[in-house]
């Protein structure tokens, strides 16, 4: 660590220094296409799976997870039924739009909004 | 024993920092360790401070070339890739044997997947160390296909060099916490101190005790501490997910 950042934080009375001021935004923001192919990819499923087949007493709650709460196996089958325009969305279809990928991320968003990301 | 083996996805992910400080976590909480590096260009000792031209002992070496850092036994076994008999062999030296004093941490390089196939079945627990990378994550569709379900199932994740400044990488992060959910240990920020601790020979806690990536990875070591609790039998972060809630905490 250089010495004018040693110096800063022992000014500050910290010992790290993280910035909080790039806090994600996530409803702001397009889904990245990579991580749109990686969601349509079954084989990412094996998560999902390998979690249920290792089900175990656990002695602690679970940490709220939006994998946890749908599994991404349900993400999948939204996909094939094709994009669907937001204005043209029907209330079931509307229903389904909240359990999409962007729904993922909107529930990203509030756990960064909530520090824990 | 237990065996807990340190792998990734890619080269360059870090693991071979991570499986270090791993080492000196559990080491600080008690367990004697011995690390074991698998790999034939190996920069292990550079994460204890030692010089680059060391070259570490065998596994087999008496104890008198033993080179301990930091309280750490630090040994190789270049061939134990190719050697079919590798697992056999730390159950005839006892590394197998019940008992939460005695720890092995295995750094394996990217590559070296085949192996950690291999070993992970025998071991308390292992950790998939990755980056916040697109390249990362694409290999992790190919990765998933490969192995197995009780593998799978018995693999806890930390994130490496993650560079909290950059959307990309907050959103890939942010990606794979979602996918494998309580199986995330924690995070490691990017922090320029742990090359420049390298650069001076120095233990990154000597040099720069208060690194960001210092307390993170320590923050990890400690949520696997649990795993030697059961050896010889596999062990997997459910639940609380500490290290990455403090780690969360701490950002």
């Amino acid at each position: 660590m250089r010495i004018d950042a040693r110096n800063l934080l022992d000014r500050l009375g910290k010992n790290e220094f993280a910035y909080k001021e790039f806090e994600d935004r996530f409803t702001e923001l397009e889904l990245w296409p990579i991580l749109e192919a990686l969601l349509r990819d079954p084989r990412l499923q094996a998560i999902d799976q390998a979690e249920n087949a290792a089900a175990e007493p656990v002695a602690s709650a679970p940490v709220e997870t939006f994998a946890a709460a749908e599994p991404l196996s349900s993400l999948f089958s939204r996909y094939d039924r094709g994009p669907v325009a937001t204005n043209e969305l029907s209330s079931d279809r509307r229903g389904a739009q909240a359990q999409d990928v962007r729904a993922m991320l909107r529930h990203l968003s509030d756990l960064g909004s909530r520090g824990e990301i | 024993m237990a065996v807990i083996v340190c792998h990734g996805l890619k080269g360059g992910a870090g693991i071979t920092f991570v499986a270090a400080h791993l080492a000196m976590a559990l080491s600080e909480a008690g367990a004697e360790v011995t690390v074991l590096t698998v790999a034939k260009r190996d920069t292990m000792p550079l994460h204890f401070g030692l010089q680059p031209a060391l070259t570490l002992p065998s596994l087999f070496a008496p104890a008198e070339d033993a080179v301990l850092a930091a309280g750490i036994n630090l040994r190789s076994h270049l061939k134990a890739t190719e050697d079919p008999d590798f697992v056999p062999t730390l159950l005839d030296m006892g590394y197998l044997d019940p008992g939460q004093d005695r720890v092995m941490v295995i750094d394996v390089p990217a590559h070296e997947f085949a192996f950690a196939r291999r070993v992970i079945p025998h071991a308390s627990a292992n950790l998939c160390v990755l980056n916040a990378a697109p390249d990362t994550l694409a290999l992790l569709p190919q990765v998933l296909g490969e192995a197995s379900a009780e593998n799978i199932a018995r693999t806890t994740f930390a994130i490496n060099a993650l560079d909290e400044t950059r959307r990309l990488s907050r959103h890939a992060a942010a990606f794979i916490r979602e996918l494998v959910g309580p199986r995330l240990l924690g995070r490691v920020r990017l922090d320029e101190s742990v090359p420049e601790a390298m650069a001076m020979l120095q233990p990154l806690a000597r040099y720069a005790p208060s690194s960001a990536a210092l307390a993170d990875v320590r923050a990890i070591g400690e949520a696997l501490v649990p795993a030697l609790e059961t050896p010889g039998r596999p062990w997997v972060a459910r639940g609380s997910s500490g290290a990455a809630a403090a780690s969360s905490r701490a950002a």
